[in-house]
């Protein structure tokens, strides 16, 4: 309870036993969330009789790329790499554009309808997903953009935008207004502001949403699966058909999940700094 | 400001509406319209009424998946909030004292990078290899763990605990983000705060409750929303996990998956539509509801 002079220090009363307990509490808990992670890269790496016997192998005791080779060989994987870069570079690069402007004119001006239009992205993010499926299909079928790249990223956009715009409006708040305000003086018009004084400012909102974007369109399956034939399938969609069409072959499939899991990673960890920033701009600046 | 500026407002504002127009309030229409219809998913339907909700009514198995719906939407965001908070605070003040500054525990840095690691594999990468760590014979994970004589568990496949199993999935893969946003809460709580408390003789357990919690309040008012949406939509867990189709014996039956199971499978897309638009006010109610109890004012920029 009391606090003590230790050394000049001062310490919380039994600080010894709460840190012996908080570490053990830590790695406990950080084991629990990286046990699956673990299993995946060394269940991609055994050879074939490993993975299937009974006897646990805690690391693979002759390493192989063999699961990759095979992975990358099997029917529509590479097809569904091409297919998910492709749709998912149309829809961020959408959202974003679009996203911006939008949040441009709610972050900057006052407007009527402006309170009803925020509603409408916060209702916009609580929508069920399944629901929408049906006529979402029948829209997409009457345009003839059913088994197509471009009929998918259209969805994803949409369903990307609310979290876009929200996010990027709490960076936009962020910046003073007085600044455009001293541009304007300085003889800018209202584009230039924007083009150049609050877009290069909001770089690193713009990272983060592309970042969280990515990841949700590249993750996504349910709607790809629905709307697309296997050949016009993303890679989720590729694991999940092979999960139950082979049953057993976790070697190639855990290796075809490493391969799938990269961009996100190799994403994650190049703006890991920022991410809780980026996450939480939004929620923050109410 | 002086030039007109309803122009720029129009200009960007027009795609995003028109999309929001065409998608989702399109979508929705489509969807009321449907379920007044015994449309089966292809060809032509006729309009019948209210039946399919008179129907869904005497539907034991849509009862089943509501209630099922009801307990993830309480137990879950509960257990994830407890942990996450739990486990933020231990990052960060849960360690050494030094010079009245509280710090996280060793290694705080290293926690917050596995943390968010759930998050990074897709959905479906996690129902994959949940659907393992549960199997329900020896070459499941945990079984697996145990000597021969063992008598495996059934998890996944056994009706008590199935639905258990998802809900732990749900948690695990929840958690880390909400451990890196209480973290960034915690974080933004001025030090001289936790400085002063523990100078006048405060634990770490009234340190949490008095100083942190109470802080963290409006973070935990967005993070209930986010789980609860989430909640509502365990379509993707349950459709790769689940024995039998949401089974056991409809032990892990869920409203979205109903919605998927009766529009795609038992092509009875007029009927899937009644559900879709349950689930619509459903959802609504609990937005409504959420919004009005936390009184998060949002909406003044």
């Amino acid at each position: 309870m009391a606090a003590r002079q230790d050394d000049g220090v001062l310490t919380v009363g039994r600080s010894r036993i709460g840190t012996i307990f908080a570490n053990t509490g830590g790695v406990l808990f950080a084991l629990v969330m990286i046990f699956p992670v673990y299993w995946v890269l060394n269940t991609a790496f055994k050879p074939r009789d490993e993975v299937m016997s009974f006897e646990p192998y805690f690391l693979p005791a002759h390493p192989t790329l063999d699961n990759f080779v095979s992975a990358i060989k099997a029917e529509n994987f590479l097809s569904g790499l091409v297919n998910g870069l492709i749709i998912t570079g149309l829809a961020v690069a959408a959202a974003l554009v679009v996203g911006f402007l939008a949040a441009l004119a709610i972050a900057r001006f006052n407007f009527y309808g402006r309170r009803a239009i925020i509603m409408i992205i916060l209702c916009v993010q609580l929508v069920p997903l399944l629901a929408l499926l049906i006529p979402l299909f029948l829209m997409l079928q009457g345009w003839e953009l059913t088994n197509s790249l471009i009929g998918v990223a259209l969805v994803y956009l949409v369903l990307l935008l609310p979290y876009t715009v929200w996010t990027l409006r709490g960076f936009i708040a962020g910046i003073p207004k007085e600044l455009d305000e001293a541009a304007m003086i300085d003889g800018c018009t209202r584009p230039q502001v924007f083009w150049r004084i609050i877009l290069p400012l909001t770089g690193p909102g713009l990272v983060a949403t592309a970042v969280y974007g990515f990841i949700q369109a590249w993750n996504e399956f349910i709607i790809i699966n629905t709307l697309n034939s296997p050949a016009k399938q993303n890679l989720m969609a590729w694991l999940l058909q092979n999960q139950t069409e082979r049953g057993t072959a976790w070697g190639p499939l855990m290796a075809g999940a490493i391969i799938t899991s990269l961009p996100v990673v190799i994403f994650f960890l190049l703006i890991q700094r920022n991410i809780a920033t980026g996450l939480t701009a939004g929620a923050v600046k109410g | 400001m002086r030039h007109g500026k309803y122009p720029f407002i129009i200009g960007f504002l027009v795609v995003p509406l028109a999309l929001y127009l065409v998608f989702v309030v399109g979508a929705y229409l489509q969807m009321f319209q449907l379920s007044l219809t015994d449309w089966s998913g292809f060809g032509g339907f006729n309009y019948i009424g209210v039946d399919n909700f008179v129907k869904l009514w005497d539907d034991p198995v849509f009862w089943v998946a509501l209630r099922h719906n009801i307990y993830i939407l309480i137990a879950m965001p509960i257990v994830t909030i407890a942990f996450a908070l739990f486990f933020a605070f231990l990052l960060n003040v849960g360690g050494k004292s030094r010079g009245g500054v509280t710090q996280g525990v060793w290694g705080s840095k290293v926690y917050r990078v596995i943390f968010f690691f759930p998050q990074l594999l897709a959905l479906a990468i996690v129902a994959v290899i949940f659907g393992r760590v549960f199997g329900s014979d020896r070459s499941g994970m945990l079984n697996g763990l145990f000597p021969d004589s063992w008598s495996p568990w059934l998890f996944l496949a056994d009706e008590r605990w199935a639905l258990a199993c998802i809900g732990i999935v749900l948690v695990w893969q929840q958690i880390g983000f909400y451990v890196v946003l209480f973290s960034a809460g915690m974080g933004s709580i001025g030090q001289e705060i936790y400085e002063a408390a523990a100078l006048d003789g405060a634990t770490k357990v009234t340190l949490f409750f008095r100083i942190t919690l109470p802080l963290l309040w409006d973070t935990l008012q967005v993070a209930w929303v986010y789980l609860g949406i989430a909640a509502f939509d365990c379509f993707a867990l349950v459709n790769i996990m689940s024995v039998n189709k949401g089974g056991p014996d409809n032990a892990t039956q869920v409203l979205s998956y109903q919605i998927y199971l009766n529009a795609f499978q038992n092509s009875q897309a007029g009927y899937a539509s009644a559900i879709g638009v349950v689930l619509f006010f459903l959802t609504l109610t609990f937005a409504a509801l959420t919004l009005r109890v936390t009184r998060r004012d949002a909406v003044n920029a």
